[in-house]
């Protein structure tokens, strides 16, 4: 496996070093300085998340207002060290109770330093799973007054459990209600011509859990995909049901999930560890429902005025409604005055981005919306390029409804005991990268 | 400023910005305000306009694109409030520069400040316009900066804007400032008491002077005496002392002035001048104050150049090098750069070399200072103060340094080393040991130059061919040495070697073992020169040596199948030339001496040089070279072979050596012989393959006989890197008939003449038309004048600006009879190429002709008047060129030499006359008589004469001239006599008449 970091720091906004850990000593302990200078302070910040000064890779993210810098001076395995800060974060959050930020870290330095020990050594990542983790690193971190109480737990053998053959979860759970709950999010990403041709469509989907079961439960999920049905179709020796059937792309399953049994069997069955996961990953990339249609029409009457008019179609269930719908439409750096007239919702010019952004915050299905400005542009004494029109941005979630059709068909759950289970199944999507050219 | 909260928030929040980006949001946030408060329909208040220029001031300030809101700015500056106005000036002279049309809505406010009586607004305005004044402002406004200049009614502190506003109104456009007029007011402004204004005025006569300094002469005498007052320190008030230096802002530009007028002539001026110079240098010492330090040094070094520029006496020179001198010494690097730097410009001047050659010890230290920017300068300083003298001591000093000196400096140091060595070497042996001293200690950055030079040096002296035989064979016995090592000893050993023959170690197998020792470490381009040193010792062993020979053909078989086409031709070659015998002696004998010419690593310094502007090279040019090299070579190092350099080697030789050295004529044009003999296609290929391919032993064994032509060095002219376009000798001959054509072309320039004669004057225009987009830099050109002619070449420009014709008058007098031409030597650069040509100007005997007719009467007793020689002439002409009757009377009437008919009784004769004018001898008729014989039209019987036996004489050779068959080049093959072999024949004369070298020595 190949070395993920030589060292991690992590900065706030101005650069400052709020922690840092050291895993080998290739490299010198002033290179985040080279950071600071060469990255932090030019323009090209966010442009690269890989950037190579002085024989040393900085591979670097930006979680809310915290610079997250693994510094590797071998040649190492990006796509890792990506994917370590990520469940780094995953687990400090798990650890904070949901907040990541400058503050956060700087209440937790001593379990920071504790868990960073703990996930990587030498350079190379370790387990990053919370659940194990928090069985041995007992300190709790300082949570804030709004976070869930914390739960009160037995300290068992973490050896044990780690080498066990379920080691995602321990034994001897119980639980008064039983319960699960499921959610599919999903978020299309979309680039549609200004005449309305889908240029590029998909949609990536995940599945996440939350389980409060007892003991040790066998789960078996069916959805309306296409393999699953064309095989149980199979099994069950009966024609496959006429209906909508969707076809997956690139699933990831949690590692809980029984691959043996889904090559077999083509079912998702599992045990599940205690708690919150995200069972598996999705995309799609035909068929999908687009919740919205975008009609702009943008008229440049001479050097300093412009009309905008955009016409917004939600195109998904009447019963359903979108929430949070803003629609951001650039106009030219010199605009200067803006008036506007919108069916639903509040617009308004922000520039500092250099778009109209549009507000609509309860958006019901099968209806329209306009909006129509006009404005008026400052004459420049710039060369005379003309505005590249970028495209409108929208972003949007919809309840109880997927994109992609995705439906789930059971839920079944087994335990030796025998229990009843309530099941609680959501449905949401979001907009990705929804851009429409104008 | 006070006051404006909305500013004072704005800059505050920006401060307060934790990082880039909440700055840029915020910058953004504040541009969308103020387009949107500017797009109102409201009328903005004074204000708030204000408010909002400042911000975009303060934005633009923080790096940002501020592209709209100009208008506001300049509309603030027609306010009739100071505050407002003074925002709309800053902010307009901060945010448009002069090319901005918006410039021009301001042109009018900006004269009426300007005009008007408030001081205030005329400070502002003239600020403005000095900082960003374009043409438009120049035109316009000038005369009111003028008057504003001169008024006496103005304050000081305007009158010092004025100035500093004129003299960028002049920079914009130089018509601004009529020279005529404003000459004498210059001269008045510098009467000026106060020391601000007259600095101010002094910056703008630098700039007036630099133009053109005729016009000011009188203002010359005003600087001295400005430099007297500063220097007694009279008259100085307080404000304007710099560290006890009474304004040395002034002191400087004063000299700065003085040095653009090419010489003072009044001596009482002179005299006060050296004064002021002399207390100048006497008073400046080094004081630990660096800002007094920084002021003094700052007049002395202009003083310096002053001082260099004025050739003042002697005295006042060495007294410069000494106290450069102690600079040099001094600690602080500043200073003693500066010392070096200066003294290396010292070096242009004539007579201190002697005075400089004292410090070069503590030159010589300073090259191992920590400082790489004085070592440099050490390095120059050394490179141009030697001479015969100290190029011993100096050398030396070099080779010892370039074994500690660094990377980046060794290859330059390497050349310098190699140049002053050969052109200051006191005796030849010393340069030898110098090079192989310096290739041994630097071998990598020895180019190939230097020893294709040593080469050179050993070939054509044959004293030091046995020394540097065994010099060679000493490097030879160090267990590790460089490859260009490698190359000279084979090289020399090979041609040499049996010269060592009798010395212990040396024999020819003994030499073999040692250089074979070599082979396997060198790279493919060494081993053709190893094969040829074998094949060299081999022929040299007498009687041969079987096991030797053995051992190398050994070698020879290995390399016959080498993958290098070069390695392999010459194995297989050398191999069948070995069993030949006596082939073989003649194939490898010793190589001919090399035709002399400029050293190609003098030439390569230049190049290298040319961007440096106070360049050793420049120096080194002007110096005389020493004679140890010279003596030894029969012509001069500089200058052109002479042209009897055919004869001189073929005549002394037996015809097959003659043969051989062919090549070596025909090439001498070309500046790279050298180069070419010694590269790996030809080492000494065109001996080797001419009688190959005459013997023609080696075509049978499949070695491509194009690969055995192509190593015959190519007889190109090569003085031109650019390809002329047309013949240069014909275009001439073209010339010499018409007044007007072109007289030289090639792909970047056309020179065409036109040109007009009267009597003994005559008046050519000649033409330099660029024929490409980019400009032609250093144009020069110099008129080398035959003793006959008085010749006057306006100066051309130095560039040539794309696409543009430049025209240079040239006044001809003809003083006496001649047929010697003038020639022009011309050359440009382009890019970095430079290209130079020399041109014969058609200013030939017959322009100075004039046409006239005679009647019999006339003309039958003057011709019996003139008796005999030498007045009059008579020579058989044979071999020219058949032409019939008509067409010969025409040839003559072109050059204007009247044929009049029906005087002679016989059809085949023909009678011409005609009147030469020259200044010694005024107007003297010529007669002239051609007999030809019908029945051999390539002879002819020519009769001359006049009243002048010079004129006769040399009226007789140009109508020879212009009958002969070749009419070019002709002249310099006349000395060469019938016997030159047939293979000689086709390459020479056209090598000869197209190489301006040759013809240019021919006719001088």
């Amino acid at each position: 496996m190949p070395v993920a970091a030589s060292a991690i720091y992590f900065l706030n906004l101005r650069g400052d070093v709020l922690i840092n850990r050291t895993y080998r000593d290739d490299v010198g302990g002033n290179m985040v300085d080279a950071f600071r200078t060469h990255i932090m302070q030019t323009k090209e910040l966010g442009n690269c998340p890989v950037r190579q000064i002085g024989g040393c890779s900085f591979v670097y993210m930006r979680i809310s207002n915290v610079y997250i810098v693994i510094v590797v001076s071998s040649n190492a395995n990006v796509a890792c060290g990506f994917k370590f800060v990520v469940e780094a974060v995953a687990l400090f959050k798990s650890y904070f109770g949901g907040a990541f930020d400058e503050d956060a870290i700087r209440n937790n330095f001593v379990l920071i330093y504790e868990l960073l020990d703990e996930i990587m050594d030498f350079g190379y990542p370790q387990n990053l799973s919370p659940e194990i983790l928090k069985l041995y690193i007992t300190q709790e971190g300082v949570r804030s007054p709004f976070s869930s109480k914390p739960k009160d737990k037995p300290v068992p053998n973490a050896t044990l459990q780690v080498t066990g053959a379920v080691g995602w979860r321990r034994e001897g759970l119980s639980y008064k209600k039983n319960e699960v709950f499921l959610d599919i999010v999903e978020s299309v990403n979309l680039l549609m011509s200004s005449k309305g041709n889908v240029l590029r469509c998909d949609v990536t989907g995940k599945v996440l859990m939350k389980c409060f079961l007892s003991g040790m439960p066998d789960l078996k999920l069916g959805l309306n995909d296409k393999i699953g049905l064309e095989k149980e179709s199979e099994m069950k020796s009966r024609p496959a049901k006429s209906g909508k059937t969707i076809e997956l792309d690139d699933v990831t399953f949690h590692q809980c999930v029984n691959l043996t049994r889904f090559n077999s069997e083509k079912t998702v069955s599992f045990v599940p560890p205690d708690g919150e996961f995200e069972l598996m990953k999705y995309r799609i990339t035909e068929g999908v429902n687009l919740p919205f249609r975008v009609l702009p029409t943008i008229k440049e009457l001479g050097r300093t005025r412009m009309e905008v008019n955009v016409k917004v179609k939600s195109v998904f269930g009447a019963k359903m409604f979108a929430l949070g719908v803003v629609v951001k439409i650039p106009v030219p750096k010199q605009t200067a005055k803006t008036n506007f007239q919108v069916t639903t919702g509040r617009a308004k010019y922000n520039p500092s981005i250099d778009c109209l952004v549009w507000k609509i915050r309860k958006f019901p299905g099968q209806t329209e919306s306009t909006l129509s400005a006009e404005i008026e542009l400052i004459s420049t004494m710039g060369e005379k390029k003309s505005w590249t029109r970028p495209p409108i941005q929208m972003e949007f979630q919809v309840p109880m409804f997927t994109a992609s059709g995705l439906r789930v068909r059971f839920l079944k759950v087994w335990e030796k005991s025998g229990y009843n289970t309530v099941e609680w199944v959501r449905y949401i999507t979001k907009a990705g990268s929804y851009e429409i050219r104008c | 400023m006070t006051g404006m909260r909305g500013l004072s928030v704005f800059i505050s929040d920006i401060r307060n910005c934790q990082n880039k980006e909440a700055e840029r949001l915020r910058v953004d946030k504040e541009l969308g305000n103020i387009r949107t408060c500017f797009k109102n329909e409201k009328v903005l208040t004074p204000y708030k306009k204000k408010k909002y220029v400042w911000k975009m001031l303060y934005i633009h300030m923080l790096g940002y694109d501020v592209d709209f809101g100009h208008m506001e700015a300049v509309s603030l500056i027609s306010a009739p409030k100071y505050p407002e106005k003074l925002v709309g000036y800053i902010v307009t002279s901060c945010l448009l520069n002069e090319n901005h049309d918006f410039l021009r809505l301001a042109i009018n406010t900006v004269r009426n400040d300007i005009i008007g009586r408030n001081e205030a607004f005329q400070c502002l305005a003239l600020t403005l316009v000095g900082n960003i004044g374009g043409r438009d402002f120049s035109e316009s406004l000038a005369p009111d900066v003028q008057k504003l200049l001169i008024s006496s009614s103005c304050r000081p502190l305007v009158r010092k804007k004025a100035a500093l506003c004129l003299l960028r109104l002049f920079r914009k456009n130089p018509d601004a400032i009529n020279a005529d007029g404003w000459a004498d007011r210059m001269a008045q402004l510098l009467d000026e008491r106060d020391l601000g204004v007259l600095t101010s005025s002094t910056s703008l006569l630098v700039s007036l002077v630099s133009n053109n300094h005729e016009a000011y002469s009188s203002c010359l005498p005003k600087c001295v005496k400005i430099l007297e007052r500063l220097a007694r320190n009279q008259d100085v008030p307080q404000e304007y002392t710099y560290y006890g230096i009474p304004s040395p802002w002034l002191q400087v530009k004063a000299m700065r002035a003085l040095q653009y007028f090419p010489t003072i002539e009044d001596p009482s001026t002179r005299k006060s001048l050296f004064e002021v110079l002399q207390r100048i240098l006497m008073g400046t010492d080094v004081v630990k104050n660096v800002n007094k330090n920084n002021a003094s040094h700052a007049v002395l070094f202009e003083a310096l150049s002053l001082v260099m520029h004025l050739d003042a006496e002697k005295e006042m020179l060495s007294q410069c090098v000494a106290l450069l001198g102690k600079f040099i010494s001094v600690r602080e690097p500043n200073i003693r750069y500066l010392g070096l730097e200066n003294m290396t410009r010292m070096l242009m001047v004539t007579d201190v070399q002697d005075s400089i050659k004292k410090h070069q010890s503590q030159i010589i230290t300073s090259l191992k200072d920590p400082d790489i920017s004085i070592r440099r300068r050490a390095l120059d300083l050394l490179y141009g103060m030697c001479d015969v003298s100290n190029a011993k001591d100096i050398v030396e000093e070099l080779l010892q340094y370039l074994s500690t000196a660094e990377f980046s400096m060794r290859e330059e140091l390497s050349l310098k080393a190699a140049i002053l060595a050969e052109k200051f070497a006191p005796d030849l042996s010393w340069y030898v040991d110098v090079i192989l001293q310096l290739i041994d200690k630097a071998g990598d950055f020895v180019s190939d130059d230097i020893w294709f030079r040593v080469v050179q040096f050993v070939t054509n002296n044959e004293d030091l061919q046995p020394y540097a035989a065994s010099k060679a064979r000493e490097y030879l016995d160090k267990t590790v040495i460089h490859e260009t090592m490698v190359k000279v000893s084979a090289y020399i050993l090979g041609e040499y070697g049996h010269l060592l023959a009798r010395q212990p170690g040396c024999s020819a197998s003994e030499l073999f073992n040692i250089l074979h020792e070599k082979l396997p470490r060198v790279s493919t381009p060494t081993i053709p020169i190893l094969l040829s040193t074998y094949a060299k010792l081999l022929m040299h062993t007498q009687p041969p040596d079987p096991e030797l020979q053995k051992k190398i053909w050994a070698v020879f078989k290995k390399y016959e199948s080498c993958i290098d086409v070069e390695i392999q031709q010459r194995a297989v070659e050398y191999f069948e030339l070995s069993k030949k015998g006596a082939d073989f002696m003649d194939v490898l004998a010793e190589m001919p001496k090399f035709p002399e010419r400029q050293s190609s690593l003098i030439k390569k310094a230049e190049e290298v040089e040319d961007t440096t502007d106070q360049s050793a090279i420049k120096v080194r040019a002007q110096q005389q070279p020493s004679n140890a090299l010279v003596l030894a070579d029969p012509q001069p190092v500089s200058g052109a072979p002479p042209p009897l350099k055919v004869p001189s080697v073929s005549g002394s030789t037996d015809p097959e050596s003659m043969a051989r050295s062919l090549p070596q004529p025909n090439g001498t044009p070309s500046p790279d012989v050298l180069s070419d003999l010694l590269g790996p296609l030809a080492i000494e290929a065109s001996p080797g393959d001419v009688s190959t391919e005459q013997h023609g032993p080696i075509g049978a064994e499949g070695v491509p006989e194009e690969v055995g032509g192509s190593a015959i060095v190519p007889v190109e002219e090569q003085t031109n890197t650019v390809e002329v376009i047309g013949n240069i000798a014909e275009r001439f001959h073209a010339l010499c008939l018409k007044d007007s054509g072109v007289l030289y072309e090639d792909p970047y320039i056309q020179i065409g003449i036109k040109a007009e004669w009267r009597g003994h004057q005559g008046r050519l225009v000649l033409f330099l038309g660029n024929k490409n987009t980019s400009p032609l830099t250093s144009v020069q050109t110099l008129i080398l004048p035959p003793a006959h002619l008085r010749l006057e070449l306006s100066p051309v420009p130095d560039t040539i600006p794309p696409r543009a014709q430049v025209q240079s008058p040239l006044e001809v007098m003809n003083i006496r009879p001649s047929r010697d031409v003038a020639v022009l030597d011309f050359s440009y650069m382009f890019g970095t190429k430079l290209v130079s040509a020399k041109l014969r100007i058609p200013a030939t005997l017959n322009k100075f002709l004039q046409p006239i007719q005679l009647t019999s009467e006339e003309f039958f007793p003057q011709w019996r008047s003139l008796s005999g020689p030498p007045l009059k002439l008579q020579e058989v002409v044979r071999g020219v060129r058949p032409l019939a009757l008509p067409k010969m009377a025409t040839l003559f009437n072109s050059f204007r030499v009247t044929i009049c008919p029906g005087l002679d009784p016989n059809p085949n004769n023909l009678v011409a006359s005609t009147t030469f004018y020259s200044e010694s001898t005024g107007a003297i008729i010529c007669l002239a008589r051609i007999e030809t014989d019908p029945a051999d039209r390539t002879q002819l019987r020519l009769t001359v004469g006049s009243g002048d036996s010079t004129l006769t004489f040399e009226l007789k050779e140009f109508i020879k001239e212009q009958l002969i068959t070749i009419p070019m080049g002709s002249r310099a093959l006349v000395p060469v006599p019938a016997p030159v072999p047939p293979v000689a024949q086709p390459p020479s004369p056209a090598a000869l008449a197209d190489d301006p070298g040759a013809l240019l020595a021919g006719l001088l």
